[in-house]
This record gives structure tokens, sequence and C-alpha cells, in this order.
């Protein structure tokens, strides 16, 4: 049964909801949520609670559940 | 006999006021070796701060050389280092001393990835202040293989970001990534068929936020080679220079994580 989520864009505080299934990776979050605001082509890293989601972690096996709120954060590149 | 004061003394010592505070080493941070590699904005601070700090010995490495872009944001550079297109490390090894005559800094002009960093084992801290994540995985990866702490920093305009990596306990760089980094370095690096172009984006950049960044590298470094590594970042620190606010979250370790499997094989 898929999942409903929220991505909140920590630029803006803009949200937007994102219909999951649980094979679906952190990675489609991230380029989906990105995708969806236009961001340019940086690195860009997810958080839950305090915990920041590896890329390559599926939904079930990161522990999403329903109705959770996630966060993209820019991943700063410069020096 | 009573001990015999000299009025005035206190002042004449550098690190009286470093000294009190309780936990900061300052034999430990006196005797410290450092490695910085990169000689931008993050690394003109970094140094800076180091040097403020008691630490004497340090190794610098850098590709480039002084333009006047970089004016806005590096104290050790001048407008004449841009007009001769001096090398930063040179620069930086040469205007140190203007802090502290005793300061040790081996420049090193060279890519990151061209020189060999077996010579990390013999550093207590190696700091991150690079503008691309290749560099950076690159040096993660040795630093952790020879189980040294890397405190990497990055900045975006007016957001900021350390990450504080204690080998063999905490994740490293490498387990933070996703596809979103791994696009980045494929741009960079894009095979134009006969050469290998690189793409470097011109990032935005000032100094207030990145003198934060490099303090907080700085103090984290300090806390490691005082001993207080239980007081770091864990693991990594985002700051938002328009709230002006600082998240710390952790990063699990990725089990298929490169770095993580060549130092468990370097174990046997």
């Amino acid at each position: 049964m898929p999942l409903r989520i929220k991505v909140r864009n920590a630029e803006s505080g803009a949200t937007v909801e994102m219909e999951l299934e649980g094979e679906n990776t952190i990675d489609d979050i991230i380029e989906g949520a990105a995708g969806y605001w236009e961001k340019d082509a940086g690195a860009y890293v997810l958080r839950r609670g305090r915990r920041l989601l590896r890329g390559q972690q599926t939904v079930a096996e990161a522990g999403i559940l329903n109705n959770d709120e996630l966060e993209l954060i820019p991943d700063p590149e410069g020096g | 006999m009573s001990a015999l004061i000299k009025v005035g003394a206190i002042d004449d010592d550098r690190f009286d006021r470093s000294r009190r505070i309780g936990w900061l080493d300052m034999e430990r941070i006196q005797s410290a070796r450092c490695f910085v590699a990169g000689a931008g904005a993050l690394g003109n601070e970094v140094i800076k701060n180091l040097v403020l700090s008691g630490v004497k010995s340090i190794m610098l490495v850098d590709m480039d050389y002084v333009v006047r872009s970089n004016l806005n944001r590096c104290v050790f550079f001048r407008e004449e280092d841009a007009s001769r297109k001096s090398m930063k490390t040179d620069i930086i090894a040469k205007r140190v001393k203007e802090l502290n005559s005793e300061i040790r800094i081996t420049p090193i002009n060279s890519r990151i990835e061209e020189i060999d960093l077996g010579c990390l084992k013999d550093y207590d801290v190696v700091f991150g202040c690079f503008d691309n994540i290749g560099a950076r995985l690159h040096l993660n990866a040795h630093a952790y293989y020879y189980g040294v702490p890397y405190i990497d920093g990055g900045t975006d305009g007016i957001t900021g970001k350390i990450q504080v990596v204690l080998p063999p306990d905490t994740p490293c760089l490498q387990c933070a990534t996703n596809k979103t980094h791994m696009k980045i370095l494929e741009k960079r690096f894009s095979c134009t068929g006969a050469d290998i172009s690189i793409y470097e984006p011109k990032i935005p950049a000032e100094i207030t936020t990145t003198s934060i960044i490099a303090a907080i590298q700085v103090r984290e470094g300090l806390k490691i080679i005082s001993g207080k590594k239980e007081n770091c970042i864990r693991h990594v620190c985002y700051y938002n220079g328009l709230l002006n606010t600082f998240d710390s979250f952790e990063v699990s370790l990725d089990p298929m994580c490169p770095v993580h499997l060549s130092s468990y094989f370097k174990s046997f």
C-alpha cells in the first residue's frame, strides 16, 4: 500500500506531498523534490528527524512511515 | 622560600588567555601536526585559526594561484598576489609568519590526487577545505584508511556545513553521499571523447559564512587534539546564515561504503 509523506524545502519552507511505494529509494525522493522545486543542479541531502538518509536505502529500509515529514537540505560544495 | 613572580609576566605569554580555557590542552596543541587541503577561503581561515590557536606544524596543499575574485574572503591574500599570480600555498606560508614567527608550514603546490597521501599517518588532524566533491571524497578515503580524523567544511553563499569523521568509529563522507553528489562528479569530469573536460562552477561565497564554518572546523580539531573527541559534532552540522541556525544530524554507516570496506580488509 502506498505511503503519503511530506517533503519540506529547507531553503524556502515550502512543502510538497509525495506518494511512495516501499521499494522507492531516498534518491528517488530527492530527485522528485529537487525536480519539483526546479532546484539548481547541486547536491542535496534528505533528513528524517535528526538523521540523514542514505541515497540507496529504500523507503522501507529507511523506516519511513505514512505522514512522515522529511526535509530537503542543500549540501554546500564550495570552499 | 616564597615564589618569585614578575609583575606583568602574564601578558608576556602569547597563550595565557588560551590556557585559561580548561579543556584546551595547549601542550598537545602546540606539538600537533595538521594537514590542510585547500588554500582558498576556508583554507585561509582554517590556517589563521590554527596558528592563532597555537598549532605550529602544518602541511598545506593547493594547486591554484591567487586571483582578484579571492580578495573578498581570503585574509592572507593581497592585490599584488593576484597581479603576480602567486601560488596560494606559498603566499600563506609566507604571510602566516607575521602572525607567529615559529610556525612551520610546508606548502605543496599540487592537486590532492597527485600527492602520496601515505604521509597522512604522521598527522593528528586533516582539514578538508575544498571547492569540489571529488577532492573531498579522495582525501576522506585516505584519511579514513590511515585512521586520521578528518574535518570537512563546505559553503555555498550563506549556508555551510561541517562533517567530522573519526575512524574507525564514525561514518565517513562517502556514507553520506547520494545520486546528486555523483551527478556533480560526473558533470565535473565529463568525457568529451579525446579529452576529459573539468567543469568548475562558480559557487557564491563571502567571508562571514566562511569564517563561521572554518572556525567550527578548527574548534572540532582542537577538541580532537585536546582529547575531547566525545564532544565533537555527531556527525554533520548544517549552518543556515539567513536564520543563524545550526542543526546537527547523524549519518548511518553504509555497510557497502568502499571506504569502510577497504579499511576493514586492511586489518587482515
